[in-house]
């Protein structure tokens, strides 16, 4: 019994040392969760990026190894978001004709929905009796991560809670999309990428991508511009209201 | 390998973005400065080559992959909510919703009224 305990132990310790075994199961999630989204039809309350991440909590949960840890590993895939971000150009420009001619609702919607999507959740927060810390950390929840931590620490929120809001928003940003655009039967491409990417960060602009590429680059510029945006402006506008 | 010149330049030009933000101290992400770069660079160049759009396509199909490790996150962190986790669902969710309606209505709206301007010109 403790014999095959101590074997067992020795093994979590070899596949642990490095990051190997956290690749594994980032990989096997992703392609159980593409499988299994697939096979039940393309539910809209439960994207792949969710099946995934849920597959991968039981698992980290169940086995031990821990969220920091796992988290510590997988930091090899994504470390490549770094250089996944810059692709977004490449779509970018090939939809630069698409871009164009629609540069004037782009160029109005950006500043009142980029201010709107941290001012309704704000708002809600502060109507409830948010503490400063709790605002400080919702603020820049519709941001692309990295700029978003930046925010946080100017406005002196928290980075652990803002990281947080910002996924939450990046998933339900992708599923409130799927459902409104049926609901209003909205069916334009680019307004549904701009849309998600605006809103849902990084995660929704994934979303955008497996809808088609022409969503995808709505969804990297809406991203881009509301990241630019938002870091800009949020910080000054923070600093009249308190 | 096709792709391996295309993922060199975009490792360079995240390095170049990153440089960019610490130099100038601007609050953006060196991958967002960085694609804009791309994007600028390929509109004076006026095309791309195969190797950086194989590259690019590579990783953008992997995106959720990349994205899935972070995402995990969510289910630890009640505890990060300082007491007033119904404040922050409630803020999150109603708040998402709204912003995600506005920005569907606003931008097709403006879309149509923009077309019903250029048709008349």
């Amino acid at each position: 019994m403790s014999e095959s305990n101590d074997w067992l132990t020795r093994l979590m310790d070899a596949w642990l040392s490095g990051p190997m075994l956290s690749i594994g199961l980032t990989l096997a999630a992703f392609i159980a969760a593409q499988w299994l989204f697939a096979t039940f039809r393309r539910p809209l309350w439960m994207p792949p990026v969710l099946i995934a991440a849920v597959i991968l909590a039981v698992i980290v949960w169940v086995s031990g190894i821990g969220l920091s840890e796992y988290q510590q590993g997988a930091r090899w895939l994504t470390v490549l978001l770094g250089p996944a971000t810059v692709a977004l150009g490449v779509p970018l420009y090939q939809q630069m004709h698409h871009i164009r001619a629609l540069w004037r609702p782009i160029l109005f919607t950006l500043p009142v929905a980029a201010t709107l999507a941290a001012g309704y959740a704000l708002g809600i927060a502060w109507l409830m009796g948010a503490s400063p810390l709790v605002l400080a950390s919702l603020a820049p929840k519709s941001v692309t991560a990295p700029i978003a931590i930046g925010i946080a620490n100017e406005l002196g929120g928290s980075v652990s809670l803002t990281l947080g809001g910002l996924l939450i928003t990046g998933v339900l940003a992708s599923l409130f999309v799927e459902w409104l655009t049926r609901w209003l039967k909205i069916t334009d491409e680019r307004i549904i990428g701009f849309t998600l990417g605006l809103n849902g960060h990084a995660i929704a602009t994934a979303r955008a991508f497996e809808i088609s590429p022409m969503a995808g680059a709505f969804s990297s510029l809406g991203m881009g511009l509301t990241g630019v945006f938002t870091a800009l402006f949020l910080p000054l506008a923070f600093m009249l209201v308190s | 390998m096709v792709w391996l010149w295309g993922f060199f330049v975009l490792v360079l030009f995240f390095l170049l973005g990153e440089a960019i933000r610490v130099v100038a101290g601007l609050p953006i992400s060196g991958g967002v400065i960085g694609m804009v770069l791309v994007t600028l660079k390929l509109m004076i160049r006026g095309d791309i080559t195969d190797s950086l759009a194989a590259a690019s396509q590579g990783l953008i199909s992997v995106l959720v992959l990349l994205i899935t490790p972070g995402v995990v996150g969510v289910f630890f962190i009640a505890d990060q909510f300082s007491g007033q986790w119904l404040i922050v669902a409630v803020a999150l969710v109603l708040g998402t919703l709204l912003s995600v309606a506005t920005t569907l209505w606003l931008m097709s709206a403006v879309a149509k009224a923009d077309e019903k301007g250029a048709g008349h010109e």
